[in-house]
C-alpha cells in the first residue's frame, strides 16, 4: 500500500476515556451533582448465561418435550404461614410502584397475573384498587416509607414483603421524580404534587435484627399467621443477611441482585452497589443449607431475569421462584431507553402524562405480559424436560456446569468439560488438585 | 370490668384474650403484670378502655383501631406504630419512634419521649407533654405533633405534610431541613386549646409556633454537603491537626 493511501489510525478510545466517561464528566462539570437514571445498570455483569444445563442422555432419561408433563405449580412461604401462596408458574411479577408506572401499566400487569395464575407485588406507595381487583394473587410490600399503607393492606394481602432493600439501589430508598407526582399519586402517597421524592431509607419501626423479630411477631399476629411473610433484600452481604432473615422468622426471602431495574436511581447506586444475582443466589442457597433451613425458607430470585433459561438455572441453583420486572415492561412495549426518571414514556408505561398513557392498550399489554410469562415458563419446562425432570422444581445444581473459570470460582459449579471446581464447591467435590 | 393477669398468660395469647373480652361486649379491661411485654394490644379493633397497670415493651397498641389504651407506666419503642384510630395514653415516658407511621387516632405521652417521635406519621395527633428527642416528625406525611417541652435537633426534617407545634424558645436553631417556622392560625389555636383541655394539659396555645413543610421547590439534602464553594485562600491557615 502506498503511503498516500494509508489511513491514519483513529486511536479511538475504547477503555477508560471513552465517550460515556467524557459525557459523565461533562454532566458533573455542568451541574455539580450526581446523575439519576431509570431502569437497570447497563454494566456487563456475570449472569446465568455463564452456566449451561446438562441434558439427560444415558445416565438419565429426558422427558418428551411435546408429550409429557412437567409440573410448574409452585408453593411459597410454608415455613410458618397457615396459607402458603400457590401460584401456577414460578414466575412472579415484581414490585413496581404506581407512580413509577402508569395506572394502565399496573392494571395490565395485574390482569396478566390473572391470565397466568401468578402473584403480583404492589411496589411502593400504596395499592391501586384497580390492581387489587385484577390481580390473581396480591403481594403487598411493607416499606420503610409506608406510603399509602394501612391496616387494610394486611387484610387483603396474599403475601407480604417486608422490604429492606432493592437490587437497583441497595442502601438507598425509593426515588420518584417530581414530574411523576401527579394529583392522583400525591393523594395516594400523601405527599405534595411535583415534589422530588426520596423516600424513607430505613424502617421507622424496626431498628435492628432484635426489633425485627418482635416486629415479625406483630405482623404474624395481625395476619393471624395466615399470610406468608417474605423479606426482600438486596444482594450484598448475602450470607449474613440471610442468617438474620431466618432469625427474624420470615417464610421466605426475595433476593434482589444488582441487575434489577427501577424507575429512578442514582447512576452510582445502580452501577456500583450490590452484587449480581447468580453468585448471590448460590451464597443464599449455601447459607440456608448450612443452617438446615433450605426446605423451610422459600427463595425468590430477582434482578435481571429475562427468559426461561434464567428461570431454569435459578431454580437449579436452588430458587423456588423468580420475579420479573423489566422483562414484563419490555413485553408491554418498553424499549429500555432508561429514561423512566424523566416522567416521559412514549409507550405509556413509565409515565403519568395523560396523553402518553393513552398509548398503552391495557388488555393488549396484559395479554403480551401473560404470553411472555407463558413463553418463559415453556422455555424453562423445555430445559427441565431435556434434563429429565417431571417437575420444574426438580432442577438441581448437578444439572449445571460453568462456562468460565470466573463463573466456577463464583458459584462452585464445575467447569464444562473438565469438571474443574475452583474454590469451595457448591455441593460438588473439588477436582482442582490444588 | 375484667382483669387479666399478664404474668400467667403467653404474650401471643394476650391480645386474643383481650379481643375475646371485647367481643363479649366488655368495655373496661385491666391488664396487670405486663412486665414490659412486647406487642401488647396490637391490632385491637372496637370500642373499649384497656388499662395496663405498669410498663410495656415494644410496639404497644400498634395498628390500634378504636380502643383507648392507657399505660400507667412507661412504654417501649415504637408504641402506637401504624395506628389507625383510637387513643393511646402513656402516663410516664416513652422510648423512641413512638407513633411511627400513624394514620389516625391520638397518642398522648405525659412524660418525655426519645428520638423520632411521629416518624413518617400520616395522620392523627401526637401530644408530648414532656420533651421530645431529635428528629421528631421526620419525613411526616400528615397529622400533627404537639410538644409542650423542649424539642431535639433536626425537628421536622424533610416533612412532606403535617404540622409540628412547639413552644421551645430555641426551636429555630433546631429546625431540620426543608421546613420553616411559622406563626399559628386562629383555627390552630382553637385546636390546641381543645386538645389541652381534653387531656388536662397546662399550656397556653398563644405561646406556640408551627413547623410546616416547604411544599414548594425541591428538598435540599445533606448529600450535597459540604458545599465546596466558600473557601478563601487568604484565610487559609495550615495546621498540623485537623479537627473533625
Amino acid at each position: 500500500m502506498s503511503e498516500e493511501r494509508m489511513k491514519e489510525p483513529s486511536d479511538s478510545v475504547k477503555a477508560l476515556w471513552n465517550k460515556d466517561t467524557l459525557a459523565e464528566i461533562d454532566y458533573k462539570a455542568t451541574y455539580g451533582k450526581h446523575r439519576i437514571r431509570g431502569c437497570a445498570t447497563p454494566r456487563q455483569m456475570p449472569n446465568f448465561d455463564d452456566l449451561m444445563i446438562l441434558p439427560g442422555q444415558l445416565t438419565r432419561m429426558p422427558l418428551d418435550t411435546y408429550r409429557e408433563d412437567c409440573e410448574t405449580r409452585t408453593v411459597l412461604g410454608k415455613r410458618f404461614a397457615k396459607k402458603p401462596l400457590i401460584i401456577e408458574t414460578p414466575i412472579m411479577i415484581a414490585g413496581m410502584s404506581y407512580g413509577a408506572l402508569s395506572k394502565e401499566a399496573k392494571i395490565a400487569l395485574a390482569k396478566a397475573s390473572s391470565l397466568v395464575g401468578t402473584v403480583i407485588s404492589n411496589g411502593e406507595g400504596g395499592i391501586l384498587p384497580e390492581e387489587l381487583a385484577n390481580s390473581y394473587r396480591q403481594s403487598i410490600q411493607v416499606l420503610a416509607s409506608r406510603m399509602g399503607f394501612t391496616k387494610r393492606n394486611l387484610e387483603y394481602a396474599d403475601m407480604l414483603e417486608v422490604l429492606y432493600g432493592i437490587g437497583a439501589k441497595p442502601g438507598l430508598s425509593g426515588h420518584l421524580m417530581g414530574s411523576k407526582i401527579t394529583e392522583d399519586i400525591s393523594k395516594m402517597r400523601q405527599i405534595p404534587v411535583g415534589i422530588d421524592l426520596h423516600s424513607h431509607p430505613r424502617s421507622g419501626d424496626a431498628f435492628g435484627a432484635d426489633d425485627m423479630v418482635i416486629k415479625m411477631e406483630q405482623l404474624r399476629e395481625l395476619t393471624n399467621w395466615n399470610v406468608p411473610i417474605f423479606a426482600k433484600i438486596a444482594a450484598g452481604r448475602v450470607r449474613e443477611d440471610i442468617k438474620i432473615a431466618v432469625k427474624i422468622g420470615v417464610d421466605g426471602i426475595i433476593l434482589d441482585g444488582c441487575q434489577a431495574g427501577t424507575g429512578a436511581a442514582p447512576v452510582m447506586a445502580a452501577d456500583h452497589l450490590g452484587i449480581p444475582l447468580m453468585p448471590a443466589l448460590v451464597q443464599a442457597v449455601m447459607t440456608l443449607e448450612e443452617m438446615g433451613m433450605k426446605d423451610e425458607i422459600s427463595l425468590i430470585a430477582s434482578g435481571g431475569i429475562r427468559n426461561g433459561a434464567d428461570v431454569a438455572k435459578a431454580l437449579a441453583i436452588g430458587a423456588d421462584a423468580v420475579a420479573i420486572g423489566t422483562g414484563a415492561m419490555v413485553a408491554m412495549g418498553c424499549r429500555v431507553c432508561m429514561k423512566c426518571h424523566t416522567g416521559h414514556c412514549a409507550f405509556g408505561i413509565g409515565t403519568q402524562h395523560e396523553d402518553e398513557r393513552k398509548n398503552l392498550d391495557v388488555d393488549a399489554a396484559a395479554e403480551r405480559v401473560a404470553n411472555y410469562i407463558r413463553g418463559m415458563t415453556a422455555e424453562a419446562v423445555l430445559l427441565a424436560k431435556a434434563a429429565g425432570k417431571s417437575k420444574l422444581k426438580n432442577l438441581e445444581r448437578e444439572d449445571l456446569r460453568s462456562l468460565s473459570l470466573e463463573t466456577t470460582a463464583m458459584t462452585g459449579i464445575p467447569l464444562v468439560g473438565s469438571d474443574f471446581v475452583l474454590g469451595k464447591g457448591f455441593g460438588f467435590t473439588a477436582n482442582n488438585n490444588i | 370490668m375484667e382483669h387479666i393477669d399478664a404474668a400467667i398468660i403467653e404474650s401471643s395469647k394476650l391480645n386474643l384474650s383481650i379481643s375475646n373480652l371485647m367481643k363479649q361486649g366488655i368495655k373496661e379491661i385491666t391488664v396487670k403484670n405486663a412486665h414490659s411485654m412486647h406487642n401488647m394490644c396490637v391490632g385491637l379493633t372496637g370500642d373499649a378502655l384497656i388499662s395496663i397497670t405498669d410498663s410495656t415493651g415494644l410496639y404497644t397498641a400498634s395498628f390500634l383501631e378504636g380502643p383507648k389504651v392507657v399505660i400507667e407506666g412507661n412504654a417501649g419503642w415504637y408504641a402506637g406504630d401504624d395506628m389507625m384510630d383510637g387513643e393511646l395514653i402513656i402516663k410516664n415516658n416513652a422510648g423512641c419512634n413512638v407513633g411511627a407511621y400513624i394514620n389516625g387516632g391520638t397518642i398522648v405521652i405525659y412524660g418525655s419521649t426519645g428520638s423520632r417521635v411521629g416518624y413518617g406519621m400520616k395522620g392523627g395527633t401526637i401530644l408530648v407533654c414532656g420533651n421530645a428527642g431529635r428528629w421528631a416528625a421526620q419525613m411526616a406525611m400528615g397529622g400533627s405533633l404537639v410538644v409542650i417541652g423542649t424539642v431535639g435537633n433536626l425537628i421536622g426534617e424533610s416533612m412532606y405534610r403535617g404540622i409540628v407545634f412547639t413552644q421551645d424558645p430555641d426551636v429555630s436553631a433546631k429546625l431540620g431541613g426543608n421546613v420553616f417556622l411559622d406563626s399559628i392560625t386562629e383555627e390552630e389555636k382553637t385546636y390546641l386549646t381543645d386538645l389541652f383541655t381534653k387531656y388536662g394539659v397546662d399550656a397556653d396555645p398563644v405561646r406556640f409556633s408551627a413547623i410546616r413543610p416547604a411544599l414548594t421547590g425541591r428538598h435540599k439534602y445533606v448529600l450535597f454537603k459540604p458545599e465546596l464553594n466558600k473557601f478563601d485562600k487568604k484565610n487559609y491557615q495550615p495546621t498540623k491537626e485537623v479537627e473533625v
